[in-house]
């Protein structure tokens, strides 16, 4: 994106916290909400991850204003926000649909939260030029925006929300519409916009490569609860949970239960035979656990020893391009290993096979509920 | 053409093109030219004509009593004469009863200072029942359509919809019998002591417009509400919320945001409204009983039934048409609909 470059640092906006302190939301009998402490921090890029109906937009809508938690409190730069409504919150919102007022042309979008708080005509068309400018859309001014792409339209949508100059931008899985090309050029033009102006953007998605890759910190949510909140590579290296390490990223899962501990590391006994991994979660012999590698940790063992290694025989394989996953099965169990595309990668490959990964790569976990695919 | 003969086939478009041509040459085209003939004659005066046969007529009384006193020899002469008259009379006769037609304008053009009275406060008070009933139906769709949740939304319909099972007649007369000298409001008043009914005092509240109104606005809500709210159904309630979250008050989302949204059912529902108050006979009828003036459409009535001269009835019936047709072209360019929009 040309213009981004020549953007001005726009020193006005500033960045707030979002405290949500002991929050709960009930709707009649449906808790979609349970009992939640949520730190979010100035300035930071923060994304709450979840299947549809975990409860992610209620505490969009709870922090944006349009819902009140039935219990505990939302605070935004240390102010209580109970009662006070969206239109007197220092956020903004992005909404899935983008929401954009059909009828009025894109500057006039832009715009209409100045129009709001009673600003000039004139004053209110130079802001919203800037801000035009800003994402790189000049010459579409007077557009509407059933006239614009796709792209051209999410931009008006992050151009309007930036307007009202507001401490917190929400946004509500504003991606989701666009094609895989346009979604990827346009993580990068949100990360972008989130490091200049320095607002804190609340991201909501249920898409893990989107929060992966803009991300400083990620909430995962299932169920109306929060169960890992931390930075993009601890959640990835070192899911808290079955459902996280499964809905962030692939994993292959072994079940079975603990034989022994020790150093840190626990040994699981199971139908694919003796297992080593790490124990963070301090595993007890006897524990129903399941032990989860990544595709891209595993490897196939010429003749090599690693610390596991299971049989399995080659199913299919799948060509990505930069890569090639591999997958196996062994009694009903699937294991997928994932090549580097060097030339050829697994082409080969076929019938019975030996695959093995290291015990620092494997993570040993309390059985659970695994995310759905 | 082609493409409806594609899908349907040929028998199907053509039963389909015999019925849109049908309705619209007996239901639109054949009676409006019908209406619009009428109205460009007039009847030639017939007292004259009338006149003339009574004189004949009393020439041949004179005749017959000369021709009992007269000679034989002269009856003869007389008889021809009798007879040359009866023929005259029955000519006469025939054209006294198919009088000649005149064509001209001066139906539309002898409009008597009273009726052009009656004529444009009607057609001020329809605006005025439309704006009212703007005023009253704009909040109800709106209700239904984006607030109410949808088993409210439900029966907030059925309560609209209940008083239309109901025939337009009776539901005027509840009207009446609440706004009538002694009727429940009154009696209300009564109860309450600002009128007091058994001094014969009363708020006379038939006599005023204000009880058309009211009746009107309560007749034609549906037909305001309806078309507002097919089009406040369409609008994304995330439009309200997002102009809610940038900051605008409740009256600039209506006015910036579902307003707009809403115009192509505004424009229906007023252009309805307002042809149906403009033309309404039964309500104004029944709620004045004479004790306030006529709407145009009693005139009109009168004009056909009354003065039995149906060639100003028609030409006032047509007049009213022409404004009403105007009333939805100003409507149109008032809001800025196409009929594209208006038939969405």
């Amino acid at each position: 994106m040309g213009a981004a470059t020549a953007m001005p640092a726009d020193t006005t906006m500033r960045g707030q916290d979002v405290v949500l302190d002991a929050v709960s939301m009930v709707f009649g009998d449906f808790t979609a909400v349970h009992r939640t402490d949520l730190e979010i921090r100035a300035g930071e890029f923060f994304s709450i991850l979840g299947p549809s109906g975990c409860g992610k937009t209620t505490i969009l809508r709870m922090i944006s204003g349009f819902l009140d938690p039935t219990t505990g409190s939302v605070r935004i730069g240390g102010a209580e926000m109970r009662g006070i409504g969206p239109n007197r919150r220092p956020t903004a919102l992005i909404f899935q649909n983008l929401a954009l007022f059909p009828l009025m042309p894109v500057w006039e979008n832009v715009a209409f939260g100045l129009e709001a708080r009673g600003v000039g005509r004139k004053q209110r068309r130079e802001r919203a030029m800037e801000l035009i400018d800003m994402v790189a859309l000049r010459g579409h001014e007077n557009k509407l925006p059933g006239d614009l792409s796709g792209g051209q339209r999410q931009r008006v949508a992050i151009a309007r929300a930036l307007a009202v100059e507001p401490a917190v931008l929400l946004l509500d899985e504003p991606l989701s519409a666009l094609d895989l090309k346009l979604r990827q050029h346009m993580r990068a033009e949100l990360k972008d916009i989130q490091r200049r102006t320095g607002v804190t953007f609340i991201y909501i998605t249920h898409d893990q490569g989107e929060a992966l890759t803009m991300s400083d910190r990620i909430a995962v949510m299932n169920q109306g609860r929060v169960e890992q909140v931390d930075t993009t590579d601890v959640l990835y290296d070192d899911p808290a949970t079955p459902f996280v390490a499964t809905f962030v990223g692939e994993q292959n899962v072994f079940r079975g239960r603990v034989a022994e501990v020790a150093d840190g590391f626990a040994v699981i006994e199971g139908p694919d035979g003796r297992l080593r991994g790490r124990n963070r979660q301090k595993l007890a012999p006897g524990d129903e656990a399941m032990v989860f590698v990544r595709p891209e940790r595993m490897q196939f063992l010429n003749g090599a020893a690693l610390d596991n290694v299971v049989s399995a025989s080659i199913d299919r394989r799948d060509l990505e391009g930069p890569f090639v996953n591999l997958f196996l099965k062994r009694d009903g169990n699937e294991i997928m290993v994932h090549l580097t595309n060097s030339g050829a990668a697994g082409r080969d490959l076929g019938g019975e096979q030996r695959v093995g990964f290291a015990a620092s790569d494997a993570l040993v976990l309390p059985a659970g509920e695994l995310a759905r695919d | 053409m082609g493409a409806l003969v594609r899908t349907y086939g040929r028998g199907l478009t053509t039963v389909f093109v015999a019925l849109t041509v049908l309705w619209m040459l007996g239901m639109i085209i054949v009676p409006q030219l019908f209406m619009v003939e009428r109205s460009l004659w007039t009847r030639q005066e017939t007292s004259q004509i009338t006149l003339q046969i009574d004189r004949l007529y009393n020439e041949i009384s004179t005749l017959q009593f000369d021709a009992q006193a007269a000679a034989d020899a002269d009856k003869p002469a007389i008889e021809d004469r009798i007879s040359d008259i009866e023929e005259e009379i029955a000519e006469l006769e025939a054209q006294e009863k198919a009088p000649q037609r005149v064509y001209t304008l001066s139906n539309y053009t002898r409009m008597s200072g009273l009726h052009l009275r009656i004529f444009v406060r009607t057609i001020f008070y329809a605006a005025l029942v439309t704006v009212l009933a703007l005023v009253v139906c704009y909040p109800i769709a709106f209700a239904v359509a984006q607030v109410a949740t949808p088993r409210a939304a439900a029966f907030l319909m059925l309560g609209l919809i209940v008083p239309y099972a109901i025939n337009e007649l009776l539901r005027v007369y509840a009207w009446l019998m609440i706004l009538d000298y002694q009727g429940v409001l009154n009696t209300f008043l009564d109860w309450v002591g600002i009128t007091n009914l058994a001094a014969k005092q009363w708020i006379p509240f038939l006599e005023s417009p204000v009880s058309v109104f009211v009746a009107m606005v309560y007749a034609y809500i549906l037909f305001m509400v309806f078309p507002i709210y097919n089009t406040l159904e369409t609008l994304d309630r995330n439009q309200l919320e997002a102009a809610r979250d940038l900051g605008a008050p409740t009256w600039r989302i209506h006015l910036r945001v579902a307003i707009p949204h809403a115009k192509p059912g505004i424009a229906v529902g007023c252009i309805m409204t307002f042809m149906l108050s403009a033309g309404s006979y039964a309500v104004p009828q029944i709620m004045t009983r004479g004790t306030s003036g006529d709407w145009f459409s009693q005139t009109i009535y009168r004009q056909f039934f009354e003065s039995n001269n149906w060639n100003v009835g028609a030409a006032y019936a047509f007049t009213l048409l022409v404004v009403c047709i105007v009333f939805i072209f100003l409507m149109m360019l008032i809001f800025r609909v196409g009929v594209r929009d208006i038939a969405r």
